[in-house]
């Protein structure tokens, strides 16, 4: 791993926090190329031998599924497009990337569709040939498609003994009313069963959304860029620009506090989780990354609450914040599990408690400036190889279509004062917006109130 | 954020003790300490401080005591800080000590940029060497260990809970027999002393051995020797006796009642064929074409996801995969003397259940009366010549397969796999199909509701039609006609019917 990547990388870190501080997060030479079509693609030569990694980040996710009883559409398609194309059925797609020792899989989330495949360099030409041939020419006969369906709803089955997806499930039906991201990625499971009847609507969701000007892709590891560009070029300039831009419902201001509760079928831990309604991501305004601060402030392992309720109390086993980066207003969530029923009140109380206080107090500078130096080493530290730099980058990419959002936003975060995450908390933590969703066994609710 | 902070803490699990300490026990320095170093110029140092011990070691009654140790280590304190202390003090560095217990292995790994190398070796080393042995962490772990055998397995995770409970019933009453974190009744019992004793009598120099990679200083890892012989005692390296598994005798079945809305089913049996065999790497072809890991680049995936709509996914596995459901790629350091080929299903709907199983033991038959085609053979053995540097791109696992390729007496693992491979033939690999695989003599595991009437339908031997909302080909509805008469010859003594409250209670 001695490249000059790498070297690149020891300069930024091997030096003192301080000095590190000041450094770009984001190390990483990287070339940008904008086709005239609107596809984008970022190119990372890295020096990590023999491999490159390959991501092809779609900007549709959940949020798009406007129209009601068509949830899950986003995901399904990323189901579906491993279906094959005219020129190279699923049978011979799959026969050429296990020839390249690919590891090729997808996700799909809010915001995002992102198709990753990890390969040796020499299979370069071959899989960017592969890949711009099904994001251009997918073709899914009705059967598939049918089959598939089947395949996606056997994804919500598998995910259904987890209580947690239940939590967040319930959470987001709760909070929302209008936007979308009032359902899961995985959709309602009403539409999911119903998902064997809608082929013409995939048809129609293809057409709007795998199109050049919503994706980009990211090439990172063992090439040059020319090469790249030039690969680019040939597979990929003739894809056609679409039309379509999704009128995404907004969400009226939430006028007052709302609760949930599920009730779990077979024996658990309770859950409960404590929500407040908060800004999208941005690399310029501080609010949001002043909550992200707040958040691992407030809640993480070194956390005053972790330490006490996890370690020192011992009534929860589990802790955990959910503040991904979205496009719009999302939720700040604090989940707890609780290890007695009797005490999910106190804990739900606790983590409205701890909010509660950044609005009051301000937080102390070195507590800050841990929270900051952890953030940067854990970004910096993870970067260790090239599947892990594209992965690392997807998510902003879907966001603002550029590596130096990273390096903005992490400047954001420095600048954070003690008084930005008062004034932040008092902006957002307010009790109307809030939503909080507790889980539980019957029997075990039952116990607790004995 | 780009990632959720979800913090599940799964499983804690140490001791601890008073602060006395383990001063008598220090031996002296071995001169043939074992060790694997890959020094680089990254700025980043992993380690992997291994531990040739596990829960096949926990003496019987004290199950759980392998797996409770390690925790008091990676989540407790030491003597010289608290548990809360090391928290707050690797934070900054964004930093963390993790434990993996398997049945013969325990590893501690983490990482740290260099330029807080110093920093953190005298916390982990601190950790590792004079544990803080707190009732209190004690207690927290303790009953961490046992929610995660009740309520994270049994509770939360019927596919985690089907491959466990199947290598329990592969295993029952052997060193490999109970789940590594433990039983609950065991874990209700074990005391701090047991704790302690385990880690005085198994975390020797004997079975350490030192895992380093990264840019760390000149003469660093002599030190960490240093460090271990003066604090650990000499010990004596003795490995592991096994006992052969119990022979299987036609099919033998477990269904485990559960309220669940799907059906989960595990599979197989075991295999003599470790890394350290030269058959491995021939196996390893089979057990890719037939199942790889979460790829649609699979048989099984092909014939159950892709054609039959029937669930996620479908794979098999010649060496233990816990977490699957979780990572693409299998962690280091789950190294055995004993291994079991499997058969993971992943849910199905409960009416296609018995079929989905008909269709697992139709298809491993076909294998191990067929084998592979010449091209098969080739796509398989090319995908694996290259997915090894797929498997290995990252420092950390570059340092745990070489510390696997230890255990198991074969060099660098790329070079290993990718050695064997080219030297193979068509023959070899179906030789040892036939020799390894067969579809008679089969555990499985089922997790289901109705588990009475899976149980009575799987008896009697009348066909189980596969329910479909799309029908696939004919040839596909020509080949579930074979499937769901497909005779399953139950050994009637060995199918049993549990409630999910007895699965690694005792």
């Amino acid at each position: 791993m001695k490249t000059l990547t790498a070297a690149s990388l020891m300069l930024g870190l091997i030096m003192p926090f301080a000095a590190f501080a000041q450094n770009k997060i984001f190390p990483y030479k990287y070339f940008t190329d904008d086709l005239p079509n609107g596809l984008r693609v970022i190119t990372i030569p890295t020096d990590y031998p023999n491999i490159v990694a390959l991501y092809i980040v779609v900007g549709t996710g959940s949020r798009n599924e406007v129209e009601p009883g068509k949830s899950g559409f986003a995901h399904l398609f990323e189901h579906l497009m491993f279906r094959g194309t005219d020129k190279f059925p699923t049978a011979k797609y799959e026969e050429i990337m296990k020839k390249a020792g690919a590891d090729s899989n997808a996700y799909t989330s809010d915001d995002r569709t992102v198709y990753h495949t990890v390969f040796s360099k020499e299979d370069l030409d071959q899989i960017m040939m592969l890949e711009a041939d099904r994001f251009q020419n997918l073709k899914v006969p009705i059967d598939l498609f049918k089959t598939e369906t089947k395949a996606v709803l056997g994804e919500y089955n598998k995910n259904a003994a987890n209580p947690v997806v239940k939590l967040f499930e319930v959470m987001r039906d709760t909070a929302y009313d209008t936007h979308t991201y009032k359902h899961t990625t995985m959709g309602f499971l009403r539409d999911v069963e119903n998902m064997p009847n809608m082929y013409e609507y995939s048809l129609d969701f293809f057409k709007r959304y795998y199109r050049p000007e919503y994706t980009t892709i990211i090439v990172s590891g063992d090439v040059k860029h020319e090469n790249v560009s030039q690969l680019v070029n040939k597979y990929w300039a003739s894809w056609q620009k679409g039309t379509y831009t999704p009128q995404i419902p907004s969400e009226a201001e939430q006028a007052e506090p709302r609760t949930g509760t599920v009730d779990w079928p077979t024996p658990t831990l309770p859950w409960v989780m404590v929500a407040f309604k908060c800004p999208p991501y941005s690399d310029e305004q501080k609010d949001h990354a002043a909550l992200d601060l707040i958040a691992a402030l407030g809640f993480s392992q070194n956390s005053e609450l972790y330490q006490r309720l996890v370690i020192k109390e011992q009534k929860v086993d589990s802790l955990f914040t959910d503040f991904e980066d979205h496009r719009d207003p999302y939720l700040v969530s604090i989940g707890a599990r609780v290890k007695d029923p009797k005490d999910v009140d106190y804990v739900r109380n606790e983590i409205v408690k701890t909010c509660e206080s950044f609005k009051t107090t301000p937080v102390q500078k070195d507590k800050l400036d841990a929270v900051k130096s952890n953030l940067r080493y854990s970004f910096a530290l993870g970067l260790d190889n090239s599947e892990a730099i594209a992965a690392g980058l997807a998510g902003y990419i879907a966001l603002r279509r550029t590596p130096e959002t990273v390096n903005k936003v992490y400047d954001l975060y420095a600048s954070i004062t003690p008084e930005d995450i008062q004034a932040m908390a008092q902006k957002y933590f307010v009790e109307k917006h809030r939503t909080i969703v507790t889980l539980s066994h019957k029997e075990n609710a039952k116990n607790a109130a004995k | 954020m780009q990632q959720s902070n979800i913090r599940v803490i799964l499983i804690a699990i140490i001791l601890v003790l008073s602060a006395a300490a383990p001063v008598a026990r220090a031996g002296k320095a071995s001169p043939t300490m074992a060790t694997v170093l890959l020094p680089n110029s990254s700025p980043l140092v992993s380690f992997r401080l291994l531990f040739n011990t596990g829960p096949a070691s926990d003496p019987k009654g004290k199950e759980g005591v392998a797996a409770l140790t390690a925790a008091m280590i990676s989540d407790g304190g030491s003597r010289s800080m608290t548990y809360e202390q090391i928290v707050q003090a690797m934070y900054p560095m964004a930093t963390g000590f993790s434990s993996q217990v398997d049945k013969e292995v325990t590893v501690f790994a983490g990482a740290t940029h260099v330029d807080n190398l110093q920093k953190y070796y005298q916390i982990i080393s601190g950790m590792l060497l004079d544990p803080g042995w707190r009732e209190e962490d004690f207690k927290r772990l303790r009953e961490d260990a046992i929610n995660y055998l009740k309520v994270n397995l049994r509770g939360n995770n019927d596919e985690e809970l089907g491959k466990e409970a199947l290598y329990s019933f592969i295993y029952g009453g052997r060193p490999y027999g109970h789940q590594n974190i433990g039983t609950v009744e065991s874990l209700e019992k074990l005391t701090l002393d047991d704790v302690k004793k385990f880690y005085r009598d198994n975390y020797t120099q004997a079975n350490f051995v030192l895992g380093l990679a990264g840019g760390y200083p000149k003469g660093f890892d002599s030190k960490v020797e240093a460090d271990i012989a003066s604090k650990l005692p000499a010990g004596k390296a003795a490995k592991l006796t096994l006992p052969e598994p119990e022979k299987i005798s036609g099919l033998e079945m477990q269904v485990i009642e559960k309220d669940t809305a799907s059906t989960a089913i595990s599979l197989g049996f075991p295999i003599p064929v470790t890394r350290s065999n030269p058959d491995w790497p021939a196996l390893l072809i089979a057990q890719s074409y037939f199942g790889q890991h979460r790829s649609s680049n699979s048989y099984l995936y092909q014939r159950f996801r892709a054609i039959r709509g029937l669930n996620y996914g479908d794979y098999a596995y010649i060496e233990y995969f816990p977490r699957g459901m979780f990572q693409f790629h299998p962690d280091p350091n789950l190294d055995r003397q004993q291994q079991i080929f499997q058969i993971w299903i992943r849910p199905v709907e409960p009416k296609n259940g018995l079929f989905t199983l008909r269709a697992a033991l139709y298809e491993l038959n076909k294998l191990a009366k067929n084998g592979l085609s010449k091209d098969d053979f080739e796509a398989t053995r090319q995908f694996l010549s290259k997915y090894v540097n797929v498997l290995t791109k990252a420092q950390d696992e570059q340092l745990g397969y070489a510390l696997d390729s230890k255990f198991y007496g074969i060099g660098n693992f790329n070079d290993y796999v990718r050695g064997a491979l080219a030297k193979l033939t068509l023959e070899d690999v179906n030789r040892v199909i036939k020799k390894y695989l067969q579809a008679d003599n089969v555990k499985i595991v089922v997790v289901t509701k109705g588990a009475e009437a899976f149980k009575q339908a799987a008896m009697d031997g009348k066909p189980s039609p596969i329910s479909y909302t799309q029908p696939p080909p004919k040839d596909v509805l020509d080949e579930d006609k074979i499937i769901e008469g497909y005779k399953l010859n139950f050994n009637p003594k060995k199918v049993e019917v549990v409630s999910v409250d007895s699965v690694f209670q005792k």
